[in-house]
């Protein structure tokens, strides 16, 4: 791939002594003052963040990243231990609320540098070109401002920097991988094999884990607990995949620090910067502009915590959009027995996916789809799966003893986006006496048909490939919108260039400007927003900071 | 099956049973340190308590041991585990709205459970017979969604049971007994694929003894 390393050495700045962080680029890196007054800073250093503060620091631009967690090294942080990746996980308090609440925590909510990167499994679809368009062509959801053919320069950019493995893609924009498909393990057999005999098409990847050497980033060692940080350095995150260039060209990552405001200037109406804590002392960095990059939850929270006279109800917040349309994917998983072992956490669990589903079938009684992957969880995730079919005591011991004989599958739904899906305040107080997230969320009809629907095709798969029983378990997957991007500020929070409306010199750079989900995992599309607005941004020359 | 508990069983096989011989503690010195240092930790839980009163710890215990199937043989201690996790305040990030956060819900729970043995029995939960304990944990899984205690008793199993899975396959012995091999860095493994074993797995002695198709 002769050009990846020109613009973005990242997988080259990491050690190739076996050590997984270089410790030298973080100890030699450039630390502003608060008093100075950067080009940029950024709230959040994952997949948005990061990528934004990686190009915009390649173009010169005086950039800081501050993020509320730590700024991890693998090999002395992470552990291949499911229980005691707890750290990994964003835990300060939330509350959930609506019809169908959804569980926040390990599932979707990252913390420290690399944000839910770091855990999330490593699939990285592109979205269909048709998410772009919902509202048009199918009559639900929304249309994003911007069109499949305006992000997909991004998402190759993207595909080569992290670098993704996988067959050639036959759907959506169909598009082949920089790395080859990994061997599948026993849980991508039986799902290939399911498939084949149902005549359902399904591929290995796509999984933005190394095949091969990548600069000093090894090859994957298929050890399966790629959800609790990859201590490989063979799973890209940003903390591997962005965050060293950026280093090298002069930004800083300023971690352990937690923004509670961001300050306005209330006669111009302009950002000045933002409030942070950091070592227990309140903090103030100045800045020309700011981007805010935070996810569904939080970055919604830091929007309405930084009310001001100026902005009484929340900042870009005056046509009540903040915090709506709130997207989770439904994400039943339907596990099938078979006398066999399968062993399904021997490998990492993103292996095989079927987008087959993904497009609005006309023979069906719902819109839009979904897709179907491998899932492969670790003991206390099956406990999980167990224990919601009522199995508790004895018979949950039992029960678990025969993990070895099970295989794995999930669904991503497209569940539609619903205004009164969304974050608010509520009266409790965290740490710092800031109001906690309330996330209330309901399913809509469309949403529950989807979910039937994809819980019968895995059944289907796992019985033609010989299970003889299959449980399932409901639950959910991803958070994408919140402050969403669209035509105007009566409909949404920020424009195509992720450039708040309210706010001339505030950008919102993360999945919560995600207008629809599709049915894809959303990391990808999440740095592909993120990089298409820091092209934009260097090349209007901080034009968002002019008087 | 979702919806339709599982009637309480006692467990009919001892750890080992199926996965003769398996020892994946035996197994660390090709661990990283740092993990190996953790699994290590839970293998010898502090004495004290440092979250539960006396009063609670007792209704606690017995609880968990339950909920984990463990009335026979007590030896994971995911008492110790649960109070230490509750005690750092190491909740799973989130609550439901009609819920206290963690470590008060553990508190009311408990305080409730005794209540509800104390109308039944006219004992402690921890003193009632254990047949008695089994029913009055019974009762609070098949209240589903409604209310107990003016908590949704869903929730609060949700709780109970989120909890108690998490300390308890989270301890080697456990992995012992299901077949799991255990932290994987940096060996990896080098035969993936169905019925492909590392020399150091123990294949299952009982692979027909699904438990769910028995069931059914």
């Amino acid at each position: 791939m002769p050009g990846v390393r020109t613009r973005n050495e990242s997988a080259w700045l990491l050690p190739n002594d076996g050590s997984r962080t270089d410790h030298r680029l973080r100890d030699g890196m450039r630390r502003f003052a608060d008093t100075d007054e950067l080009d940029l800073v950024i709230v959040g250093c994952g997949a948005g963040g990061s990528v934004l503060l990686q190009r915009l620091a390649r173009a010169g631009w005086r950039v800081a990243a501050l993020d509320a967690g730590p700024f991890w090294d693998p090999d002395t942080d992470w552990v291949s231990d499911e229980a005691g990746s707890h750290r990994l996980y964003w835990t300060e308090p939330r509350v959930i609320s609506g019809t169908d609440p959804v569980p926040m925590g390990s599932n979707n909510s990252g913390r420290g540098v690399g944000g839910s990167m770091v855990h999330y499994a490593g699939y990285t679809p592109r979205f269909h070109p048709s998410d772009f368009a919902t509202r048009t062509r199918d009559g639900v959801g929304a249309d994003w401002p911007l069109s499949y053919p305006e992000l997909r320069p991004y998402y190759e950019q993207l595909e080569q920097e992290l670098p993704v493995a996988g067959e050639r893609w036959p759907w959506g924009d169909p598009h082949g991988y920089p790395h080859r498909p990994h061997p599948v393990s026993g849980n991508g057999e039986i799902f290939l094999r399911g498939a084949r005999k149902l005549g359902i098409e399904a591929r290995v990847g796509p999984v933005a884990i190394t095949n091969g050497r990548f600069g000093n980033r090894p090859h994957c060692i298929y050890r399966g607990f790629c959800l609790q940080g990859c201590k490989v350095n063979a799973k890209a995150s940003p903390l591997i995949t962005h965050i060293p260039d950026a280093l090298a060209h002069g930004a800083e990552v300023r971690a352990d620090a937690m923004v509670t405001r961001i300050a306005i200037d209330s006669g111009t109406g302009r950002a000045l910067g933002v409030h942070y804590v950091r070592d227990g002392r309140e903090r103030f960095q100045r800045a020309a502009m700011v981007a805010v990059a935070g996810y569904s939850i939080e970055t919604p929270r830091l929007l309405l915590n930084s009310a001001c006279s100026r902005f009484p109800d929340g900042l870009c917040n005056e046509f009540d959009q903040v915090g709506r349309y709130l997207m989770v994917q439904g994400a039943p998983q339907t596990a099938g027995r078979f006398d066999a072992e399968v062993r399904m956490y021997k490998a990492p669990p993103p292996e095989v996916s079927s987008e087959a589903f993904y497009e609005t079938d006309p023979a069906r009684d719902f819109q839009r789809g979904f897709s179907i992957q491998t899932v492969s969880p670790l003991p206390i995730t099956w406990a999980e799966h167990v224990a919601a079919q009522g199995h508790w005591g004895g018979a949950l011991r039992e029960y678990m003893s025969d993990y070895v004989h099970w295989a794995c599958l999930g669904a991503l739904c497209e569940f539609l986006p619903r205004p009164g899906n969304r974050v608010t305040l509520a009266g409790e107080k965290d740490q710092h006496g800031l109001p906690v997230a309330e996330f209330s969320y309901s399913q809509g009809d469309n949403d529950k048909a989807q979910a039937k629907a994809a819980q019968a095709v895995m059944e289907d798969i796992l019985r033609a490939a010989g299970a003889d029983e299959v449980i399932t378990i409901q639950r959910y997957a991803h958070l994408v919108g919140g402050a969403r991007m669209a035509a105007d500020e009566r409909s949404g929070v920020v424009d195509q260039s992720c450039r708040s409306f309210a706010v001339p010199n505030l950008y919102i750079t993360d999945g919560s400007v995600l207008p629809t989900q599709g049915a894809a995992n959303p990391a990808l599309t999440i740095m592909a927003v993120a990089a298409r607005a820091a092209g934009q941004l260097a090349a209007g020359a901080r034009s968002g900071s002019a008087s | 099956m979702t919806g339709r508990p599982g009637p309480y069983q006692r467990q009919q096989s001892g750890p080992g049973d199926r996965f003769p011989g398996l020892d994946v503690l035996g197994q660390a010195r090709h661990w990283d340190s740092v993990t190996a240092g953790l699994v290590a930790a839970r293998l010898s839980p502090p004495s004290g308590l440092a979250f539960f009163t006396p009063a609670e710890a007792a209704c606690a215990g017995v609880l968990l041991n339950l909920l984990t199937g463990q009335e026979d043989n007590q030896e994971i201690s995911v008492l110790h585990m649960i109070d230490a996790r509750l005690a750092a305040g190491e909740t799973d990030g989130w609550r439901y709205r009609d819920m206290p956060e963690d470590a008060q819900a553990w508190r009311d729970t408990l305080a409730y459970l005794d209540q509800d043995a104390d109308r039944r029995c006219g004992t402690t939960f921890a003193d009632a017979p254990e047949d008695d304990q089994l029913a009055l944990i019974q009762a609070v899984q098949d209240l589903a969604a409604k209310d107990w205690h003016e908590l949704n008793a869903a929730h609060v199993w949700s709780l109970w049971t989120r909890y108690a899975c998490t300390a308890l396959y989270a301890h080697p012995l456990a992995w012992d007994e299901i077949g799991f091999s255990g932290p994987a860095y940096p060996r990896g493994y080098k035969n993936i694929g169905v019925d492909k074993l590392e020399p150091y797995e123990v294949r299952d002695a009982r692979p027909s003894g699904d438990p769910i198709r028995e069931g059914t």
